[in-house]
Formats: C-alpha cells, structure tokens, sequence
C-alpha cells in the first residue's frame, strides 16, 4: 500500500476515536443535565473542565509537577545506574547470574509498592520513601533487560570481534554493549513508566508530594470537580510522558 | 600468476563433534596447500564440513586433529594474517560505514586522521564511495557485504578468508560482486580462500577448486581452472566454462545425493510415532 | 576462543551444584546481615526486627481463624476483579482484535491509558460504589482490564489467518468461533494477559484497602503499621509476596502445561 494510501486508511478511524470520545462527553453532559445522574458524584464535564483553570491558577501545579518530575528523575537516574550496572555484572559472571535472575524476575513479578507502609517506617513520610518505592519497583525491568541485550548480541558480530582477536574487555565494550543498547533503552524506558506509576500511586497514598497529593487534597476537601480534573490532569502528564519515552527510544534506537 | 610457495597449509585436519546418536566427523583427514596470490574455491555439498572448515582456517575452532600452518607459523586463534568475512550480517549496526571499516585500524591505534584516510581508500575500492556517513541499515544487504568486506580488507590480511559471502544475495548483484571481488584481487594481488556452494562462482573466480566429500568431508578431488585472467562476469556464457561447471556438478552430484539420502534416513528415524 | 563442544553429564552436574551453593550462601549472608543489623541498634527499634520475632509473627499469623478471613476478603475482591475488569478485556479484546478498522480507532487510547496510575482513581471509585468491597473490587477490575484487553486483541492478530477461514467456512456462530477458535488458538497471549492482569489487580485491590477499608489484608497492613507492629507487618509482607509470586508462577505455567502436552 502506498504511503498515502496508508494515511488515507487510517484517517477515517482515528477520526471515529476522536469523535467517539467527544460524543461521549457529550452524552455525559446531557444525562447530568438531565438530572439521570447525579451530579454530586459525577459533576459534568463542563464544570470539570472550569475547575481545571482553577486548580491550575490556586494549586500551585506547575510546583507540583516539577516535584513529582524530580522525584521521577531521581528514582530514574537511580535505577539507570543500578539497573544497568547490575545488569552488566550478573551477564559478566554466569554463575551469579544463574543463582540471581530467577530472583529478579519474581521481584519484577512482586507487588512492591504493597509495601509502602514498611518504607514509611524505614524511610519516614517524605520524598526519600518515594523515591525509594519507585526504585525498587523498577529496577528489575532494567537488570532484566540490560542482561537480555548483552546475552543477545548475534553470534556473528562476536565472531567478528574473535576473529580480530579482541580481549574480553574490548569484546564487552566494543561489541556486545553497543549491540545491547537497543534492548537496554527499551528496559529504561519500562523501568521509567514503572517508576512514574509508583511515584504518582505513593504520593496519593501517603499524601505526600506534587501531583498525587493533589488529587489526595482535593478528594479530601470534597471538591469533586477539582478531584476529576486533577485526575485527568495526571493521567494526561502520565499519557505525554509515556509518549515521549516512545519517541526518544525511536529515535536513539540505531538503525538496526 | 600465482607464484609456486605455499602460504596456507592445512594439515590432516580432522573435527570430531559429539552428537545425540554419537560421535560424527564433520571434516577426516583433510589437507590442503594454498599457494601464495591464488584464488582457491572449496566446493560441497550442505553438510559437508566446509563451514567446519572455515572456522578451523579462521581460527575460531579449536580441539581438532591436524594443524595449520600460515608462512610456516602454526595458528592458535585468529591469526593476523588471515581476514574473514562471514556469511551472515556483520556490519555493526551502531557505527557508521566509516566507523564500520576503520574498526581494525582503531584496534592496531592509528590516529582518527590516518584511520579516516586509509578506510576512504578501502571504501573506494569496494565502490562505495560516497556512503561513509551512512549507516549500515539504510544500505541494501548487497552493499553491506561490501562494508564488511572493505572492512576486513582494512586489516591487510595476508590471506582472505571467506564463508559464502554472497550466499544471501540474488543472483545478479552476486555476479557483480563477484566481479568487483575479482578486481580487488587482481589490484591488491591478494590470496582469497571462499568456501561456497555455488559452482558458477567457483568457477567463475577461482584458480583451483577443492571439491569437498558428503561427510565426513574430505578432500575428493582438485581441479585446475585454466581460464584466461582478467575474468570478468562475461565469461560465464563460454564453452569453457561450461565444461568445468560440468565437470564439478558430476562430482558434486554424488555426493550432493549422499547427503539428501542421509538426511531423509535421519528425518524417518527421528520423526517417526508422532501423529500431528 | 575455542568453541566448547556440549557440556559433558559431569561438568553440567557440578555447575548446577555450584549454582545451588551460591544461592544458599547468598541467602544465609542476607540473613545474617538481617540479623546483625537487628541486633545491633543501629537503626530505631524493630525496624529491623530479629528474625526469630518475625517468624514468631508468622506463626501467629498462620495460626489465628481471623488472618484467613481477611486473606478470604481480599482473594474474593481480588476474584471478582479479573471477572468483571477480565472479562471485559476480553470481550473489548476480541473486538479489537477481530476487527481492524475499530482497532486503529480504539486501540490507542488502550496502550496509552494502560501504564497510568489507577489508585488515583480510588476517590471516584469510592463515590460511585461506597466505602465497602466494592470499591475495592471496582479499582481492581479497571486496573486489570487494560492489560487483558491489549494481549487479547494482540493474540487475535497473531492468530493463523487459516484458521479463521476455517471456522467460517463451517459457518459457526460468533459464540462457537469464540470458544472453539479463537481462544483455543491464542491460549499463550490470554494467559499472559491474564497473569498480568492479576498482577494489577493484586496491587490495584490491595492499595484500595490500605487506603479505605476495615477488613482485607491491605486493612491488616496498615494497621500494623498504625500499631507499629513490626514484625507483624514483615509477616504479613512475606505471605502476601509469597503468595503472589506463587499464584503468578501457577498461572504461568498453566499456559505452559497446556503446551506441553500439545507434543
């Protein structure tokens, strides 16, 4: 299929995505209106989308968002160093990393953030618990992956570096880790989406925080339109962000 | 032509592999002397060790019986005189052509200036001027085989080693590169060694062809191919050349059925009792 | 440099002992450094605390009636999540995956909306079903249908085109090719999802109950946590990812068994 026709084929649905969505609110609206929904569970739309001018201009968001952000960056750069670190480690020596991977893979399976009241006892009701959660959270998506990528170097681009009479080093820093970094973006890219999630989910829980916390706030003020629309806020940021990683790992992944 | 001393031998070679149903011999009691500035072809059938045996020359297999001997010296590894040039993909996805080919030079420590010049130089003779900034996934398969070949051309080997380099080309920008390999080779007056298992090429190229048995692989028989130099993709159509492809393909034939017999013997016993 | 040939019986034999031997010196250095550090006072007590007090914990734990009622509540919020949020997603799923034209449409808002935080929703959750399980239940379900929804419609597409063609030209029903077509042949990408997804339900429906609840084991954590009862809440920690990484393996392997016999 040619290229426009391709776009051609693709316009007609995306625009019934679109659409659909709006219509839906619509709906919405005019069942409240109507008086079929409550409005004091469901305030309409309209009103939700007034209150976002509102929680913007009164709840200091952007200060909240560059909180949460920070946080994220934190926990992120703690995970890149570790992940990767340890990953590159448990490659390197077989034996550990036959004892360890199965480890790994069950702490990527286990429900870490349950844990947030033992972080709160260790680390106190604050920035660092958050961090920390986030971390653990997503380091193992990162050693996984990092681990995957190096193990997965096709064999003839080794051979090439045996032919050349490469040394072990020179064979790791030379071949195997650039012919990793592929995998290893996209085990960054997870372990940063984990780490956003746990970041927001913890902040709400402990009501400690930037964007989390205000939905927590709000909710407990009972301002049922602010809560919606700091919700969809942040699911918003979440949506922006997860779609930015995309294109940075597009974008970084070499022409393979 | 090629003058009379022996640059390569391989002596007595011998692998032995341990398998499920025993032990089998991928390569017995082969021997073979390569003759300084000649091309030498080694034909077989699939599965008759040649991929063995090129790992054996290049060094990147070892426990085997026999020995191999480049300028007298016998190899233990990779040796500095021998380039290889793999089968399947092997440029490095990450690195620039350029950066692809200079990659040797980077590893002896040549300055980023002399490594730059002297890649050119290899890029040019494999015709891809122009391409050094590219990477290797915005090239056909085709040039890619190239960039790997100019790069192991980089190392100045003695010796070109090569595991059916064009295997995974169509068979027209085969008999091109075929030509440019040809040209190469007349310019550089280098020794090439490729293992194939296409006759028309063999032929096509080389000064002598080893015919290799169904395994375990041995040498059956060396043929001389006294075609005029320089050889072009045009020579494919004399009579000449159909003589020797003939000549091959009777040899090849047999033991090209040996194989297929083996291999439905082995599918009858190994598959047997299972309904889909 | 040179290339080994198989692993003989007795060097595979004695790596895998060698691997066993790790693991077990790793663990018992853990422990010990576990028990030192609980010992020693560096850190506010019982933070830390001895191991012997945490498994004093857990066999108190085990052993009282009311433990398991609450592990019950959870299991049964947890159950009703992946019925309501699973099979929706599978249902949503099979659309989108059988149909192309609704899959570029919807399918999009699915993979972005997927890996968002879903506790943030917990407040309306809690204003449109109430304070009870049912919220609990409600988070649950909305955590795990994205996940379900986005491996089943990704299943269907992996399906063999053939055997599709095959269903319809015996005519079958919607329901028959359901049943009898579809989810026999993509039984890998439902497991997967549906491992997945308990994942998410798992964390979805606990957080629930350690914001908001008064039975459940998230309700039982946070109390520990409001009494300070350390060991208690490292026992409870323990079973809860014990549990999980268990039930997560069993779901797993229940694709995999399936295969096996296939052979």
């Amino acid at each position: 299929m040619s290229g426009s026709a391709i776009a051609r084929s693709n316009a007609a649905p995306k625009l019934l995505g679109f659409v659909s969505v709006l219509l839906f609110f619509a709906v919405i609206e005019a069942v409240i209106r109507a008086g079929w929904l409550n409005r004091y569970i469901v305030p309409p739309p309209s009103e939700i989308l007034g209150s976002f001018y509102r929680i913007i201009a009164e709840e200091h968001v952007l200060r909240r968002f560059l909180f949460t952000t920070a946080e994220c960056f934190a926990a992120g750069v703690m995970i890149t160093v570790f992940g990767v670190g340890l990953g590159v480690l448990l490659q390197r020596y077989e034996l550990l990393r036959r004892a360890c991977e199965t480890w790994v893979a069950a702490l990527a399976a286990a429900p870490v953030v349950l844990a947030y009241p033992l972080f709160m006892v260790i680390f106190g009701r604050n920035a660092v618990t958050i961090v920390m959660i986030a971390f653990v959270a997503a380091l193992p998506a990162v050693i996984l992956k990092t681990i995957e990528g190096i193990a997965g170097t096709r064999r003839v681009l080794l051979n090439v570096g045996k032919s050349f009479n490469l040394t072990p080093a020179q064979q790791f820093w030379k071949i195997q880790f650039p012919a990793a970094l592929p995998v290893i973006f996209t085990g960054l890219r997870l372990g940063l989406i984990f780490a956003l999630i746990n970041v927001v989910g913890v902040e709400f829980l402990i009501n400690y925080g930037g964007l989390g916390q205000l939905i927590e706030d709000l909710a407990e003020r009972y301002d049922l339109a602010g809560t919606y629309a700091a919700i969809f806020f942040v699911i918003l940021v979440s949506v922006l962000f997860f779609m930015a990683l995309e294109r940075i790992e597009r974008w970084l992944r070499p022409v393979d | 032509m090629a003058a009379a001393d022996t640059i390569l031998r391989a002596e007595n070679i011998g692998v032995r592999f341990e398998t499920s149903e025993g032990p089998v011999f991928a390569v017995d009691d082969l021997t073979l002397d390569v003759r300084q500035g000649e091309f030498l072809s080694i034909i077989g059938p699939s599965g008759c060790g040649k991929s063995t045996l090129f790992n054996v020359i290049g060094g990147l297999l070892g426990g085997y019986q026999g020995r191999v001997t480049v300028a007298g010296e016998t190899i233990a590894g990779p040796h500095k005189a021998i380039g290889m040039v793999f089968q399947e993909e092997s440029t490095f996805p990450w690195r620039t052509v350029i950066d692809n080919v200079a990659f040797p030079l980077e590893l002896a420590g040549m300055t980023k200036q002399k490594r730059a010049e002297r890649a050119q130089h290899f890029i040019k003779l494999v015709g891809l001027d122009g391409f050094d900034n590219r990477y290797p996934g915005e090239l056909s398969g085709g040039m890619r085989q190239r960039v790997s070949l100019a790069r192991t051309l980089a190392s100045e080997p003695k010796i070109l080693l090569m595991d059916e380099p064009f295997a995974a080309l169509d068979e027209q920008t085969r008999l091109l590169l075929g030509d440019k390999v040809l040209q190469i080779q007349q310019q550089l007056r280098q020794t090439m060694l490729l293992i194939t298992h296409n006759i028309t090429e063999a032929v096509q190229m080389s000064d002598r062809i080893l015919v290799m048995t169904y395994r375990p692989g041995r040498a059956k028989r060396l043929v001389e191919i006294n075609l005029p130099r320089p050889r072009s993709s045009e020579i494919v159509g004399s009579e000449a050349f159909g003589r020797y492809v003939a000549e091959i393909w009777n040899d090849l034939r047999e033991e090209a059925s040996r194989g297929m017999r083996d291999e439905e013997e082995h599918a009858l016993h190994h598959h047997s009792g299972g309904a889909p | 440099m040179a290339e080994t040939g198989r692993l003989t019986q007795s060097s595979r034999r004695s790596l895998m002992g060698s691997v066993g031997l790790l693991r077990i010196a790793l663990i018992l250095a853990l422990l010990v450094i576990w028990e030192g550090l609980s010992r020693s006072g560096l850190l506010y007590r019982d933070v830390v605390p001895s191991l012997i007090a945490i498994a004093h914990a857990l066999f108190d734990l085990l052993g009282h009636r009311a433990y398991y009622f609450h592990l019950g509540v959870t299991a049964g919020e947890i159950a009703l999540a992946l019925a309501v949020g699973g099979g929706l997603g599978l249902a949503v799923g099979i659309l989108l995956g059988a149909n192309r034209f609704l899959a570029k449409a919807y399918e999009s808002f699915l993979y972005y909306l997927g890996p968002t935080p879903k506790i943030i929703f917990f407040p309306v959750m809690i204003m449109w079903f109430g304070v009870d399980v049912q919220s609990k239940i409600a988070l649950g379900a909305l955590s795990c249908f994205f996940p379900v929804a986005l491996s089943v419609a990704a299943g269907m597409r992996q399906i063999d085109k053939v055997l599709i063609r095959v269903g319809k030209s015996f005519r079958a029903k919607t329901w028959q090719m359901v049943t009898k077509v579809y989810l026999p042949a993509m039984r890998q990408p439902v497991i997967n999802g549906l491992r997945l997804g308990f994942g998410v339900a798992l964390i979805g429906t606990l957080l629930a109950e350690t914001k908001l609840s008064n039975k459940g084991i998230g309700f039982l954590i946070v109390n520990a946590y409001s009494t300070f009862d350390m060991p208690r809440m490292y026992a409870m920690l323990i079973v809860l990812f014990a549990l999980a990484i268990a039930v997560n393996a069993l779901i797993g392997r229940l694709g995999g068994l399936h295969s096996i016999r296939k052979s």
